[in-house]
């Protein structure tokens, strides 16, 4: 079950990474977490967040052009 | 002429041969070209063209957006390294206001500024937790100082509250807690320390509170009031008020001086009496020489005198100097002038019990009496005639206070007297004493009445009916045998008169030699050898088995060793290294049952501890020994 969603489509390269940094203090420990991004870049930039932050992928789904990321905080 | 086959894009294709650079049309490129920068305008700067043209004007095209594609994905490469540079040190940030201050930021970007960003947050966040170590330090050093002085505060003794200008109390200490029954919770910013006096006095305070609104000055520092408590109890305090310097705060201390009061009452009375003691006994030893010549005389003159009348006369001077005489005596008494003159020792039990049958005819059938003596006997070296006027005193005293009848009890005990008690007791000198205690349910006294009993010629009864001299004997006899005499009473409620005579020397008890005996076994453990073998060669000598200890670890292992069978220890109180109490608790750790009696060189009484003086006779310590294990103590 998600916690929280939300879509990033249509916004490009590293912003969506600016706002999920920005909204990340509101995220509990253990909350489910899903993102959406149509950008090309979208699916490697949350990668490396997660990596970076230590935050675990549940699983990512590819719609058309738009990738979902289920992510562990 | 080539095939033209039709551009998807619009126009024709002119060629099919791969390798051949017409292969694309012109038109089919540009698209080619358009669809790659629209990719790459997307972000996606994986997109290559990797097609060759001879065409110059083509493959330049071509080149240049291969290497926008190049640039942009460097540029794109540092803006996702910046972002992610944001990100950490976003969260670091995020750890840090969250009061988390192991979160460190990485400095090890290859983006200048976001290493340098790193830099400066870890740098602050060095100041932010020297700053925060400083303030927790101060903190700590505050809160010393607040235990400091609160330690300071609670074991002055005395009880003080700190006091806003409109009256409330801001502060009290522990001290005020206890004087008052109130608790702190209740009284802080709770309660004015009007209410806390006596109604008579508060008008007073108040002025003193207002003057020393005006100028501390006006209003004396040191007063004495009258504190009101939980339980409405009044009590005699000593206050001294001091304003904080800049507030119209104050500080007061208050000392509880009723008992210092009732002491200083004790000790005036008393020296009032011996005052009147040492007045009367003057007067009447004077008084008696000058009785002796009248009656003398008087007795010379009736046998030389015929004349009836006249010998009617001197028989009437005679009868009135012999009763102005006995009324000297008894002033005598009251003085302690009078000679000791049959001391004999008296099993008090005895007396009492034989005494209580004349009682039982002065007093009446309406009023009963009851004995309390204790199965104990208690001799007592006295001249049996004092003892017959201090009770007939005491017993008359209580029959007349009991008009419709009621109750008399006698009671005789012994009893001892700490430092402690003569402490706030100051007449009573500690030791041994024998108590004799006569109380009534009668009319009761109140307090100027208690006051003045012992006083010559002080009466409640009617005229003729008393003397004024009853009460006074007692005190006099009593005092010469260096006891005390103590009155409770209040109107209504009855009078217990209790009198204490010190023993001077204790007749020894005589014990059955085989009632001593025993085969149990006896840990001894006493750091001084002389002691620990006097104790356990007597101990031997009436047929026990004794382990000796020379200090209390020695005793715990032996304990230990042989738990099951001692019986008793036998333990020394004041040791080096581990003391006789703690011994004792570790040897019922040990074994909970484990019986243990605590010598020492002094008397004293401890909760829950029995203990034996050394000074006491072997017996005696066989006798408490024995009590112990046959588990009469």
């Amino acid at each position: 079950m998600v916690d929280r969603s939300y879509d990033f489509s249509g916004l490009k390269c590293f912003i969506p990474l600016l706002k999920l940094s920005a909204i990340y203090p509101e995220f509990k420990p253990g909350e489910i977490i899903e993102v959406v991004g149509d950008c090309p870049t979208f699916e490697k930039d949350i990668k490396a967040w997660c990596s970076k932050l230590g935050k675990t992928i549940l699983n990512i789904e590819k719609i058309d052009r738009k990738v979902k990321i289920t992510i562990k905080i | 002429m080539k095939q033209q086959r039709p551009c998807p894009y619009g126009g024709y294709l002119i060629c099919n041969n791969p390798l051949c650079e017409y292969r694309y049309a012109t038109s089919e490129v540009l698209h080619l070209c358009s669809d790659v920068l629209e990719k790459i305008a997307l972000g996606d700067t994986s997109q290559k063209i990797d097609l060759k043209f001879e065409r110059y004007a083509v493959q330049r095209l071509i080149n240049s957006i291969n290497k926008v594609s190049q640039e942009l994905s460097g540029i794109i490469d540092l803006a996702h390294e910046l972002a992610i540079g944001i990100c950490e040190h976003f969260d670091v940030l995020n750890r840090l206001q969250g009061g988390d201050f192991t979160a460190t930021a990485l400095e090890d970007s290859p983006i200048e500024v976001v290493k340098m960003l790193g830099h400066l947050i870890n740098k602050q966040k060095d100041r932010f937790v020297e700053y925060i170590n400083k303030i927790k330090q101060q903190n700590e050093e505050i809160l010393h100082l607040y235990e400091q002085q609160n330690t300071i505060l609670s074991s002055l003794g005395v009880a003080v509250i700190v006091t806003e200008e409109n009256m409330t109390i801001e502060y009290a200490n522990a001290e005020f807690e206890i004087l008052t029954g109130y608790t702190k919770k209740e009284i802080e910013g709770k309660m004015k320390w009007t209410e806390f006096f006596a109604t008579e006095t508060v008008q007073e305070m108040m002025e003193y509170h207002n003057l020393r609104e005006i100028s501390p000055s006006l209003a004396p520092r040191q007063y004495e009031s009258k504190l009101k408590d939980k339980n409405g109890k009044t009590k005699d305090v000593l206050l001294n008020v001091v304003m904080i310097p800049y507030t119209k705060k104050s500080i007061t201390s208050i000392i509880d001086i009723s008992e210092r009061k009732r002491i200083q009452e004790q000790l005036i009375h008393s020296q009032k009496m011996e005052s009147l003691g040492f007045l009367s006994g003057r007067v009447a030893h004077e008084f008696n020489n000058i009785f002796t010549g009248i009656i003398g005389f008087a007795g010379l003159l009736y046998t030389k005198i015929e004349e009836p009348s006249l010998k009617n006369f001197v028989e009437k001077i005679i009868d009135a100097g012999e009763r102005a005489r006995d009324l000297a005596k008894k002033l005598l008494v009251f003085s302690r002038k009078e000679e000791i003159e049959e001391i004999q020792e008296i099993n008090l039990n005895k007396y009492l019990e034989d005494f209580s049958e004349f009682i039982k005819v002065i007093i009446g059938k309406d009023i009963e009496l009851k004995l309390n003596l204790l199965e104990q006997e208690i001799f007592y070296k006295i001249d049996p005639t004092h003892l017959e006027v201090i009770l007939m005193n005491l017993v008359t005293n209580a029959r007349d206070a009991m008009p419709e009848g009621g109750e008399l009890s006698i009671g005789l005990k012994e009893i001892s007297i700490d430092i402690e008690y003569s402490f706030t007791h100051p007449l009573m000198k500690p030791g041994e004493y024998v108590l004799i205690c006569v109380s009534d349910t009668g009319i009761g006294m109140d307090e100027q009445t208690k006051q003045k009993i012992f006083e010559p010629f002080f009466t409640t009864k009617p005229k003729g009916k008393g003397t004024g001299l009853g009460l006074p004997t007692v005190f006099g006899l009593v005092r010469q045998y260096e006891g005390q005499i103590h009155v409770y009473s209040e109107l209504g409620k009855g009078a217990t008169f209790k009198i204490y005579l010190p023993i001077k020397e204790k007749k020894i008890k005589e014990f059955n030699r085989d009632a001593l005996k025993g085969t149990e076994t006896i840990l001894v453990v006493d750091d001084d050898d002389q002691t620990r073998g006097f104790i356990c060669s007597f101990l031997k000598e009436y047929g026990y088995n004794v382990y000796e200890a020379k200090n209390g670890q020695e005793a715990l292992e032996i304990f230990e060793r042989n738990k099951e069978k001692i019986v008793l220890s036998l333990v020394d109180l004041v040791m080096p290294g581990i003391p006789g109490i703690e011994v004792m608790k570790q040897i019922k750790r040990i074994k909970p049952e484990a019986k243990v009696v605590i010598m020492s060189g002094y008397p004293l009484q401890l909760k829950d501890v029995i203990t034996v003086e050394k000074t006491i006779s072997s017996e005696e310590i066989l006798f408490k020994i024995r009590n112990m294990i046959d588990r009469k103590e």
